[in-house]
């Protein structure tokens, strides 16, 4: 598959009318976002619903982008927003019906047979600690260990500043080692 | 330093966000603390669950399907600007609207009804007549062999024709 081409230039040609620019857009950055919302959300059914939607509201607001941020802490801000909307919504219609799964049972580590294995079950334990997050923490940790972004580039995301980023991320590594405690990934 | 003031700088420790002179009370502190190493230890650990953890991939068809339903709301978007731009205008041209089109249905009407009474009263002179059959004729299409369904239908008519 050939590579994408930049963020600057994907986001002139659609401004300049290429809609086949978008779908470029949509391919390069379809993952992230799915993985963002599935990690958000808990559901892939819900995140395969948020992503799109996340793209929708970008084609709306792409003409409006000035760059003031790269385009991929835009989309995730629009990610992270729109995820916290299903939330809300399904939190409305569930009145906070908790189903998540227990964070117990994180195999340690086996040779590579089963590593593909593990690290589906380490995902679902991490899907399900996350849920017990407040959404800010939530968010800002996702951004940190799944996305690798740095203190700034979540701060624009998010709309925050660095202190704030760094207390978020500091807290939300406390919560979790809390409960994913003792688990060993070898 | 404290333990508590150590704990607070392991976060930004493993992201590389301390300042130098911070790493190195850090650093020292960490290698005289077995608590604190305990729980840098326990963070790591932590970090590198989200380091094994699956990453999700957007489903087959994903960006297929966002573009189609892109292309419906685009289209939905010019069919409500359309009405919008019906309704929206003063209600004196959309009743001038109404008539003119009123007007040209009743010609349409008017036109036809003219055409068939002509026919009925036997107004349309013989030129005419052949001048329409010349235009109209089956002659000017390839002739249909006889042994296909179509020849077989065109005989059992024009043996009808002729009784």
């Amino acid at each position: 598959m050939a590579p994408f081409a930049d963020d600057a230039d994907l986001v002139k040609r659609f401004i300049d009318g290429s809609v086949s620019a978008f779908e470029e857009l949509v391919r390069k950055y379809q993952d992230k976002v799915y993985n963002l919302c599935c990690y958000t959300l808990h559901d892939p059914d819900t995140a395969q619903d948020a992503a799109q939607e996340v793209f929708l509201k970008a084609y709306g607001r792409l003409k409006d982008f000035r760059g003031e941020c790269a385009l991929y802490s835009w989309l995730y801000r629009i990610a992270v927003n729109t995820c916290l909307d299903q939330k809300r919504k399904a939190h409305e219609v569930t009145d906070s019906m908790e189903t998540t799964p227990s964070v117990e049972g994180i195999p340690s580590s086996e040779p590579s047979a089963e590593r593909l294995y593990q690290s589906k079950e380490t995902g679902r334990a991490i899907q399900a600690a996350l849920q017990k997050l407040p959404d800010g923490l939530r968010a800002a940790i996702i951004l940190k260990e799944m996305e690798g972004l740095s203190y700034e580039e979540i701060g624009d995301t998010l709309a925050i500043s660095v202190g704030t980023v760094k207390s978020r991320i500091s807290r939300a590594r406390e919560e979790l080692r809390r409960l994913l405690g003792g688990k060993d990934i070898g | 330093m404290k333990c508590s003031q150590i704990r607070k700088m392991i976060s930004p420790y493993m992201d590389n966000e301390l300042a130098p002179d911070e790493l190195k009370l850090f650093t020292s502190h960490i290698q005289e603390c077995p608590a604190c190493k305990e729980e840098l230890e326990e963070t790591q650990n932590m970090h590198q669950l989200f380091a094994c953890a699956e990453r999700f991939e957007a489903p087959f068809g994903f960006a297929t399907r966002v573009m189609a339903h892109l292309e419906e709301i685009e289209e939905a978007g010019l069919f409500s600007r359309l009405w919008r731009l019906l309704t929206s205008r003063p209600l004196f041209l959309r009743t001038v609207e109404v008539a003119f089109a009123l007007v040209i249905m009743l010609i349409g009407v008017m036109s036809g009804n003219m055409l068939v009474g002509d026919r009925m009263s036997g107004n349309v002179t013989s030129e005419t007549q052949a001048a329409v059959r010349e235009t109209f004729s089956l002659d000017l299409l390839q002739a249909t062999p006889r042994d296909s369904i179509g020849g077989v239908y065109a005989t059992l008519v024009e043996g009808a024709d002729e009784k």
